[in-house]
């Protein structure tokens, strides 16, 4: 699994740009003789239909392929290259960054002059690709073109450190759980979805929700933790205690008939979980709950710290976990 | 749940008013109001249901089959909190369920909702410590924190990071009539729509109507998104507070107290419909204010208006001081002039309205 991670992580997938990870994903799938469907806007879905019951409740699993990125706006007469965010960006993690095109051009987040921290915007940061003219910096990339981090996936001990943990992990939990319960004839029919665009607003989420009509949503992704020195929230959440069963963030009021059954299945086996309240940040149930007449829609997290740098920072037994309580959710009738 | 039992008739809307105040729904957590709702609607609605993310929705039948259906939505929900963490000592972390004033929460008396309900307040370092760099900065929510008197170990085996607090406060009767208490942002919207169901049982109507409750307003008016989707009528009206008047405020801001209902007008809301409320309320005497939101306005009514294909959508206000704190003031004369307003509003729809609608 380390190597499905590292894989993922590396990979270039701004919101809109997913579609290195995409291949990726359907690459596993398709070693694993499992059938896809991609939708309009990009969004990978997996069909594993209930062969136990004509009225088998439909859960969609929703997990996000996109990571945070720069979008090239203007390129000067010297040829560096001004950007917007794509998704929430934290300024002040840029100057120094080495970026990379889709086309495999580097860069390196330069910085004006600027007298305190307070005055640094994006407006204060370039991308410098060492052209030495406009015309060769518009040979490489143009107004539009998509930057990532250029970031190595690294490991410590039971920990990983890598960019766009947010949200590969949730990719590799989801693929996981997927592969464990290939061989189970389950007892609700489930999506399998591999989302587009969340960064930038749920995006994918919503129309992919509404072409399932599923009867709950399930979103896979990280939350924040309190566990480092002086941390920016009040919250128990800590790396290594386990998966939580997220109660609330800033785009969704998780359902209680979802939320109770995650609490009773990690009980019942026995799977560590810590329950979340994340004061900053949404998910894609965010966006599913809200979908026709309402979807009752939870989600489960993985803890991550430095979460939207470009160092994040996951445990391996909380994946370990995660992987186990998302496959014995799934073999539970909702 | 009424102690009255089936008096429901004598039941007046000051009673109405202070027993919905007092009922605890943060949003999300919406069920004993819509409980007390559901109940004390029966008399006069022909069916309750409720849908997945837990809208209440009580249907009147009109006279005429193919006359339009209007949905009128109240929100049910109120601010509230949300335990984030448990310290080590026992006091509780948490943050806001919808937009506190944060300035008003220090001091508090609150319940949360743990295993059992237990009371609690909302402590704070008292200014006297302040250190000098702290001398009169702004009150913070992550400094505050619930004190329930317990020891940790007693805290735990009760409450758990993501149970609920709600405000607790009781009905405070003043002057002039008026009253003041928690929650009357939306439930003064709710005993509107009571008031107005009221009036209905006398008055005749061809339209169908929807009498919504609607969750999770104060969060992102999440409940009024899914159920117009479900309900998919062909108008709508959002009722809900407003600002109301108060020494210091700007005039072009606020809608004074005992002056009546208050319609809006601006892009959220269907310039005729609109228009209709108004000569509503000058045809029945009664009286109305008119205020102005530029964009998309606060309410369920931003919702509704693009859900669909587009609903013709308008909003009705009850005028509402000190918003989003425990000592919201409002003059229930007000709420009863809305009911009106909107009873006889839906009296008079008809087809040739909607078809008016269209023709702009």
């Amino acid at each position: 699994m380390i190597e499905l991670i590292k894989k993922l992580c590396e990979s270039f997938g701004p919101s809109g740009r997913e579609n290195t990870v995409r291949s990726l994903i359907i690459e596993e799938l398709k070693k694993n003789g499992v059938d896809f469907t991609i939708d309009t806007l990009g969004n990978l879905i997996v069909t594993k239909e209930s062969k136990e019951s004509q009225d088998a409740k439909k859960i969609l699993i929703a997990a996000h392929m996109d990571e945070i990125g720069l979008m090239v706006t203007f390129i000067d007469e010297d040829g560096f290259l001004r950007f917007t965010n794509i998704g929430g960006l934290l300024k002040n993690t840029l100057p120094g960054r080495k970026v990379v095109f889709e086309n495999g051009t580097v860069g390196i987040i330069g910085q004006e002059k600027i007298k305190n921290t307070k005055e640094l915007v994006l407006d204060k940061l370039y991308i410098d690709i060492g052209a030495q003219s406009h015309e060769e910096a518009k040979s490489k990339v143009k107004i539009g073109d998509m930057a990532v981090f250029l970031a190595p996936f690294s490991r410590e001990g039971n920990r990983v450190m890598a960019k766009s943990l947010d949200n590969r992990i949730g990719c590799a939990v989801v693929l996981e759980a997927l592969k464990k319960l290939l061989s189970f004839s389950l007892p609700n029919t489930v999506y399998f979805v591999f989302t587009v665009q969340e960064e930038v607003g749920l995006r994918g989420a919503r129309p992919v929700a509404y072409r399932l009509k599923p009867d709950f949503g399930l979103a896979i992704d990280v939350t924040r933790v309190g566990d480092t020195p002086e941390p920016e929230f009040n919250t128990n959440v800590a790396l290594g205690k386990g998966p939580t069963v997220k109660i609330k963030d800033s785009s969704v009021i998780c359902h209680p008939q979802v939320t109770n059954l995650m609490i009773k299945v990690a009980e019942n086996k026995n799977i560590p979980y810590q329950p979340e309240v994340l004061e900053r940040g949404g998910t894609d149930a965010g966006a599913i709950h809200l979908v026709r007449e309402g979807i009752p829609s939870g989600a489960l997290s993985i803890p991550c710290r430095y979460i939207h740098t470009p160092a994040e920072m996951v445990d391996l037994d909380d994946v370990k976990n995660s992987v186990s309580f998302l496959s014995e959710l799934l073999k539970v009738s909702w | 749940m009424l102690d009255e039992g089936g008096l429901l008739k004598k039941v007046n809307l000051h009673d109405y008013l202070r027993k919905i105040i007092q009922i605890d729904g943060v949003s999300g957590y919406e069920d004993n109001v819509a409980a007390f709702i559901s109940e004390t609607f029966s008399p006069y609605v022909d069916s309750t249901r409720t849908d997945n993310l837990g809208n209440l929705i009580l249907y009147k039948r009109g006279s005429k089959k193919d006359a339009p259906s209007i949905l009128f939505a109240a929100h049910m929900d109120e601010i509230g909190l949300i335990v984030t963490k448990i310290e080590d000592n026992g006091f509780l972390r948490f943050t806001s369920l919808g937009g506190f004033d944060v300035r008003t929460l220090p001091g508090q008396e609150v319940t949360v909702y743990g295993q059992k309900p237990v009371n609690g307040i909302i402590g704070f370092k008292p200014s006297y410590l302040d250190l000098d760099e702290e001398k009169g900065q702004s009150v913070e929510m992550k400094n505050l924190f619930i004190d329930t008197g317990f020891p940790r170990e007693q805290v735990e085996k009760n409450i758990r990071i993501g149970s609920i607090a709600a405000i607790k406060r009781g009905f405070l009767p003043l002057l002039n009539n008026r009253c003041a208490g928690k929650a009357f942002d939306d439930r003064a919207g709710i005993a509107v729509l009571w008031q107005c169901a009221r009036e209905l049982v006398r008055i005749e109507h061809e339209a169908h109507l929807y009498f919504v409750a609607t969750v999770q307003e104060e969060v992102g008016t999440r409940g009024a998104i899914v159920s117009t989707y479900g309900i998919s009528p062909d108008l709508g009206i959002a009722v809900d507070v407003c600002h109301g008047d108060f020494p210091g405020a700007m005039e072009h801001e606020v809608s004074p107290l005992g002056e009546g209902a208050v319609v809006t007008v601006g892009p959220n809301i269907h310039p005729l419909m609109a228009k209709r409320l108004f000569e509503t309320a000058e045809e029945y005497n009664l009286p109305c204010q008119r205020d102005v939101s530029p964009g998309p306005t606060g309410t369920d009514a931003r919702a509704i208006q693009i859900s669909l294909e587009g609903i013709p959508t308008a909003l009705v206000s009850v005028p509402l001081r000190y918003m989003h704190t425990s000592v919201e003031l409002i003059a229930p004369e007000d709420v009863k002039i809305a009911g009106r307003l909107l009873a006889y509003f839906a009296a008079g729809l008809n087809r040739s309205f909607l078809e008016e609608l269209s023709c702009l």
